[in-house]
């Protein structure tokens, strides 16, 4: 069975989000608890302002998944519910039948070195 | 009944006063509280007594306004002549009269039990330094660009309160309000008191960077502002319009320190000079998880990333070399908090009120912490702002501090909708905010 992962609405008033970090590639077996991806929410977009209201969150598996593929890199921006990653199920393969929504949690985290946006200043 | 509102006095010895036109803030027929601002004119000073070699009153204040609220509440109506519009109500044409009318109250008490009092106008004296003397802006109340602001209103005999303002965003729609004149503040406090606001424009107040600024000597701000002048000198023609606008802004900010700074004051009394500041309102949200230190000459910096954009290119690589970052645990966090209310204490004795952090959102779901390394404050938000508001009580326990406890309310009426980012709060928080800080001072006032 297919599994999406698509940009989920984390606050409300947010119309995108910034790719920060990929966790996987490809092919790569995922288990529940892994890290898929660190995103950013830039409020100004919103609410024009000189102070950016940024949030930064990580989404986390809570199901064990095969990553097929990233549709977007680090640096790029996603509406909400545009797809980001597509899995197959660990148990079923690549079953082509309709898909659905991976099962994910959602994390506020602090903004790291890692990131897209620290790298690229 | 009809109540005459006149401007009632204000005096400022050696000088006469100038004022403007009025102009208004609401329409004749409105219906208004009791003490809310409905008017405000542009002042000036013209020397009658004092001599060419006095300082003029609020001399580093080229923005100074007075506006006034009705003692009562009531239907406003309006004196027309008292508004000339254009110019006339931005030049001060007017010597100041504590008799010119600016139109009545009618209230619907029958009574003939008002005082004189009633009908004099209460005055909210409103001073603005500017960043640079070319910010002269002639639009609104305290228009302009401004390295402080401050409000204050008090009657003959008292002695107001101060408050200084030192957060960033997260007090600024506090203190500041809608029309950044600190007139909500005002709504509900007749006490005497003023209220400053010194912005993050460009650094911010992080405790290091307070302590630096309390701490340093005159040769110590000569060397930081050589080291400035220098990079810009070296960085020749590739130094824009930005890097000197964001010098010039930094030399004038560090070269002040507005815990230690007095304030001149002009009401009825006339002119007196009080402060330094009884309170100083700081925000958990300015503490950064790093801080920069100058490499030679040791004082802290923190620049917000969107005022590091605003700088020119000469300016983030000054930054960028000049400077090494340093992490700050909690721990370090705890300790630069400690230093600085300690010195506050012995500087200037002041009440140290810290605003915490939102520690709670309505977007994240985690159900199982084991993905995360430890310790997770490092990584998860909220449990950094957790640990962080924890370590405001351990340090409010045994200090002359008080917890603005931002985290509590949003909790209760609802982060999501109020608080959507953490640190950007709605009007219904702000205004529980203002309820909060007035309490404290409150307290302080006994």
């Amino acid at each position: 069975m297919i599994l999406e992962f698509r940009l989920p609405l984390l606050i409300p008033h947010m119309s995108e989000a910034l790719i920060e970090c990929l966790y996987a590639v490809p092919d790569a077996t995922l288990k529940a608890g892994d890290r898929l991806v660190d995103l950013r929410v830039d409020l100004s977009s919103a609410f024009s302002q000189d102070c950016p209201p940024i949030s930064y969150f990580r989404i986390i598996l809570r199901e064990n998944a095969i990553l097929r593929e990233f549709r977007l890199n680090c640096g790029q921006y996603c509406k909400v519910g545009e797809l980001i990653a597509e899995f197959s199920s660990v148990a079923e393969g690549r079953d082509p039948r309709a898909p659905r929504g991976v099962r994910f949690a959602t994390a506020g985290i602090m903004h790291h070195q890692g990131m897209w946006t620290a790298q690229n200043r | 009944m009809k109540i005459p509102l006149r401007l009632g006095p204000l005096k400022a010895e050696g000088y006469n006063i100038h004022r403007s036109g009025v102009r208004w803030l609401c329409e004749s027929g409105q219906l208004c509280r009791p003490n809310q601002v409905v008017a405000y004119f542009n002042i000036s000073f013209e020397r009658t007594g004092a001599s060419p070699s006095d300082p003029w009153p609020l001399g580093e204040e080229r923005e100074i306004q007075v506006a006034c609220a009705p003692r009562v509440g009531g239907r406003l109506m309006f004196d027309t002549a008292a508004a000339p519009g254009g110019y006339l109500s931005i030049v001060g044409f007017h010597v100041w009269d504590a008799e010119d009318l600016l139109g009545h109250l009618e209230t619907d008490d029958s009574s003939d039990d008002w005082n004189d009092d009633a009908g004099r106008l209460r005055l909210l004296i409103l001073a603005g330094r500017r960043m640079t003397p070319l910010a002269d802006v002639h639009s609104g109340l305290l228009p302009g660009w401004h390295g402080r602001r401050r409000a204050w209103w008090y009657d003959q005999g008292e002695t107001p309160i101060t408050l200084l303002s030192l957060g960033i965003c997260d007090l600024t729609g506090v203190m500041m309000g809608e029309q950044g004149a600190f007139l909500e503040m005002f709504r509900s406090e007749t006490a005497p008191s003023q209220f400053v606001f010194v912005p993050d424009h460009p650094i911010a107040p992080a405790a290091p960077v307070l302590l630096d600024q309390l701490e340093r000597s005159a040769t110590q701000f000569r060397a930081m502002s050589s080291d400035l002048r220098a990079e810009l000198s070296n960085a020749g023609a590739m130094s824009t319009a930005d890097d000197w606008m964001f010098a010039g802004t930094m030399l004038s900010m560090q070269q002040r320190c507005p815990i230690r700074e007095t304030y001149e004051l002009l009401s009825a009394s006339g002119l007196t000079r009080g402060g330094p500041a009884d309170a100083v309102l700081l925000s958990l949200t300015a503490e950064p998880p790093t801080i920069l230190r100058h490499k030679t000459l040791g004082y802290r910096l923190h620049v917000l990333t969107h005022h590091q954009a605003a700088a020119g290119p000469a300016i983030r690589r000054w930054l960028a070399n000049a400077f090494e970052s340093i992490r700050r645990t909690t721990d370090d966090i705890k300790r630069d908090y400690e230093n600085l209310t300690d010195a506050i204490e012995k500087s200037t004795g002041a009440h140290v009120i810290i605003l915490n952090r939102m520690s709670t959102s309505g977007g994240e779901d985690i159900s199982n912490y084991a993905p995360f390394d430890s310790p997770m404050s490092d990584t998860l938000a909220n449990i950094a702002a957790k640990e962080l508001n924890l370590m405001l009580h351990d340090i409010a326990a045994g200090r002359n501090v008080t917890i603005l406890d931002v985290d509590a309310i949003a909790a209760e009426i609802g982060g999501a909708e109020h608080l959507p980012d953490g640190v950007h709060q709605s009007s219904a928080i702000q205004e529980i905010l203002r309820e909060e800080i007035l309490a404290i001072l409150k307290g302080l006032r006994i």
